[in-house]
């Protein structure tokens, strides 16, 4: 029996045991998250993001757009009506780091993607108060003059190829990424062929509207209109999310 | 193995094992504690410690002219 | 007494102490500074200036890093390394590594802060430090500990006081949820970008976990380590309960780490998390009332003091925010209430009540009894302290009022519904409320970096005169040499 005055004189006890003590509460509710089946449901779409959309997603980061805005609809008729049906465990999956948020000092971004045009993106993003007199929002004009740098898109694949995100670099993992996501798809998360995709991928849409350059502004367009996007809703039931829940 | 030590090898249950004995150590240390007079003694002098090396002449608070006086013994 | 002067600063290491004192008052009020800038931003967004390094979603890590670790870590280090040395007799262990401590401290935050407006991120709030500046800060932390228990070990008191074991925790605590939540894959060995270990509902709970306890064990438990040696201190008598103090803290220590959850009620988190963390959010008040009460009890019999000492001001007015604060966080943590406040400004105005409330007047009481006793000398003005305190109980008072309104409306206008079941406000409706509690609040916290600058200016004054008096004292004795 260890006598608590034991523990009041003996530096190197007291520190065992407040670490057993602060660490059984993370323990308990963070590891079965990873164990547990039921964390995150089986959809059909959700994809890991394209080089453009990565980098992309890489400025929003930058910029701090996650201090302000969630990407996560919670199950309220407000936030159905307003946002659209709420965010899956699967929906994130591929997303590191998460970018839930935890203030809505602007709106929800979670099912953005599609709602509105490029062209009012990128007017939006250069001067909110062109398209939205009342917002609060900070201008980001450089988005469109900075060329976009993705000299390092392999090396950024790779690294999320290590934390888990099914890029492919060889054969294999490509006929993988067949499999699990078609052809068009798995083309696109092939690490070798990343910056060719890229540049396809802003030529072909031209989010920002100007043909000539691939700048900021395509990346982060093209990351705001696949938000919230890669799951066909009408192919479930709505009873088939609650089990997760 | 009897019934009951079986509930303790299913994954489920060491949540409520876990809260059950943590829940009773708690108890243990309330015990330990708030019973025995001589125990209670000891650990209240402890309360002392910081008053032990006395440097009270430099207290703000305490007023400044006050302070100048004991300052000046 | 130059003697006792000199003998006192042979026995413990009090130039550590000073230097961390200082850098916490500057790094406060830069900090602050840049918080009254961005709620100033929110109010008044040309105040963006289409600069990319100023704009909110730049400046508000700033803002956090510069609070939480430049002035409250610098604080922490400061208070710990003396009530260590005060509480154990003792010298504090190895000058170098603790001077190795202050200088990796300092320029991980400075790193940190210059970092984010240049974009260079993690996007984990609280935890924005990119991989280079957190291998720095895990170097910096081990050190501290190392210094902090062999200084322990040293101790020439049997017993260990127990603000050492809420400092300890907070040690060890802080340590654990630095290396977890910051396991990151970085891009290449010369690259500043990195991509967190978790995804998803992982990462989420991860980060939350982080990001409660970084409140639970640097905001609070160790900030509960400061008011257990300088209330009694200032008070001129001992906490009310010593074993309520042993209570208090293996509670804590072991509720704390468990409601982390409740800030992702609601989300894709499993419901089975979010309800423990919930329950658990709960029972987390009974020990932070006891430690409340335990402190403000230590001046039960001496009240008087209220009215005569502004130190004393300080430390209790710290004390009912906390409780305060304590109360409103479990309320919070309902999933009902939760519903509402969440994603709002109500919970902005939370963490500024403990973080302005507790933390930062716990802090500045304690700095204005730990200053004349690092330079020997007597604060330059007590009326300075008064003149502070008022500034800073207003400043709190109308920004935690605003947000209250700010947050609590925002909420109810978003779930409100016309006749027809429609909503009744579109987003950007409720973001043309938001002005007016934003203007308050940026005043708010104009009125609270004023309370800083009052403080600064009386610290330098206090500091000045110190080194006078010294030089006054060698001059005497120097004189009476000459004379024998």
């Amino acid at each position: 029996m260890i006598k608590h005055e034991s523990i009041e004189t003996n530096a190197g006890l007291l520190i065992i045991l407040t670490l057993i003590v602060i660490s059984i509460g993370g323990l308990v509710e963070i590891v079965p998250l990873f164990f547990i089946n039921e964390t995150v449901e089986e959809v059909e779409g959700v994809r890991p993001y394209s080089a453009l959309e990565l980098r992309g997603r890489d400025i929003y980061q930058r910029e701090g757009c996650y201090l302000c805005h969630s990407q996560m609809i919670r199950p309220f008729r407000d936030e159905w009506l307003r946002y659209g049906h709420y965010s899956l465990a699967a929906e994130s999956k591929y997303d590191h780091p998460f970018q839930w948020g935890s203030k809505r000092t602007g709106p929800d971004l979670a099912r953005v993607g599609g709602k509105y045009s490029n062209e009012w993106h990128v007017a939006h993003l250069v001067n909110p108060r062109d398209v939205v007199p009342q917002s609060i929002m900070p201008n980001y004009p450089w988005l469109l003059e900075t060329e976009l740098d993705f000299s390092d898109v392999q090396d950024r694949m790779r690294a999320l190829k290590k934390t888990g995100v099914p890029y492919s670099e060889t054969q294999r993992e490509l006929q993988r990424n067949i499999d699990e996501f078609g052809a068009e798809v798995a083309a696109r998360l092939d690490i070798l062929h990343a910056e060719e995709n890229l540049m396809q991928q802003a030529l072909a849409n031209n989010y920002d509207g100007q043909r000539a350059r691939i700048t900021e502004m395509d990346a982060l367009v093209a990351y705001l209109q696949v938000l919230g996007t890669m799951v066909d809703f009408s192919k479930y039931d709505e009873g088939y999310f609650t089990e997760f829940r | 193995m009897p019934e009951w030590l079986l509930w303790f090898t299913r994954f489920e249950n060491s949540k409520v094992a876990a809260l059950l004995l943590f829940f009773f150590t708690f108890c243990g240390i309330l015990i330990y504690v708030y019973t025995g007079k001589k125990r209670s003694r000891r650990l209240e002098s402890y309360k002392y410690i910081p008053l032990q090396d006395d440097d009270s002449h430099l207290d703000a608070g305490s007023g400044e002219a006050e302070s100048n006086e004991r300052r000046e013994k | 007494m130059a003697q006792a002067a000199i003998a006192s600063t042979e026995q413990y290491n009090y130039d550590i102490v000073r230097k961390f004192t200082i850098m916490a008052l500057v790094w406060g009020l830069l900090g602050m500074s840049a918080g009254v800038y961005i709620a100033s931003e929110l109010a008044w967004p040309f105040l963006n200036f289409d600069i990319p390094e100023i704009t909110f979603g730049r400046l508000r890590p700033v803002h956090t890093t510069l609070v939480i670790f430049g002035f409250g870590g610098s604080a922490l280090f400061a208070t710990s390394y003396y009530v260590v040395q005060r509480t154990c007799q003792v010298r504090l262990y190895s000058d170098w590594l603790a001077t190795f401590t202050f200088w990796g401290w300092q320029t991980a935050v400075a790193l940190g802060a210059l970092s984010y407006m240049f974009g260079i991120t993690q996007g984990r709030e609280y935890a924005e430090f990119e991989w280079p500046i957190d291998l720095l800060i895990t170097v910096t932390w081990v050190a501290y500990f190392w210094v902090y228990v062999q200084t322990l070990r040293r101790r020439s008191q049997p017993h260990i006081y127990v603000a050492n074991w809420f400092y300890i925790a907070f040690i060890l605590a802080t340590a654990i949820l630095h290396i977890f939540n910051n396991l990151a894959v970085p891009v290449g060995l010369f690259s500043l970008k990195s991509y967190s270990l978790f995804s998803g509902v992982q990462d989420a709970m991860t980060q939350w976990w982080y990001g409660h306890n970084a409140v639970g064990f640097f905001l609070t438990a160790a900030f509960l380590g400061m008011m257990y040696y300088f209330v009694p201190k200032q008070a001129g008598r001992p906490v009310y309960s010593y074993r309520l103090s042993i209570v208090h803290f293996w509670a804590l220590s072991f509720l704390y780490m468990w409601v982390g959850g409740h800030h992702l009620h609601w989300t894709a988190l499993p419901d089975w998390t979010s309800t423990l963390a919930a329950t658990f959010s709960i029972m987390l008040l009974l020990p932070s009332w006891g430690g409340m009460i335990n402190g403000i009890m230590t001046l039960s019999g001496a009240w008087e003091k209220l009215r005569t000492d502004p130190v004393m001001l300080f430390l209790i007015t710290a004390l009912s925010f906390y409780g305060m604060s304590t109360f409103e966080g479990p309320l919070m943590s309902l999933k009902s209430v939760n519903a509402l406040s969440h994603y709002t400004d109500w919970t902005v105005g939370h963490v500024h009540s403990g973080a302005l409330g507790w933390v930062a007047m716990i802090s500045m009481g304690s700095f204005y009894h730990l200053i004349p006793r690092l330079y020997d000398t007597r604060m330059y003005s007590t009326r300075l302290i008064y003149v502070h305190f008022w500034l800073a109980t207003v400043g709190i008072l109308l920004y935690i009022t605003a947000m209250w309104v700010a947050g609590i409306f925002q909420g109810l206008m978003l779930r409100s519904f016309d006749d027809y079941g429609n909503l009744a406000y579109t987003f950007v409706e409720t973001v043309a409320f938001l002005h007016e509690p934003y203007v308050v609040r940026a005043l708010g916290g104009a009125f609270f970096v004023g309370g800083v600058v009052v403080m600064a200016y009386n610290v330098l004054m206090t500091v000045r005169r110190s080194r006078i008096e010294a030089a006054e004292l060698e001059a005497k004795l120097a004189a009476k040499m000459a004379r024998a």
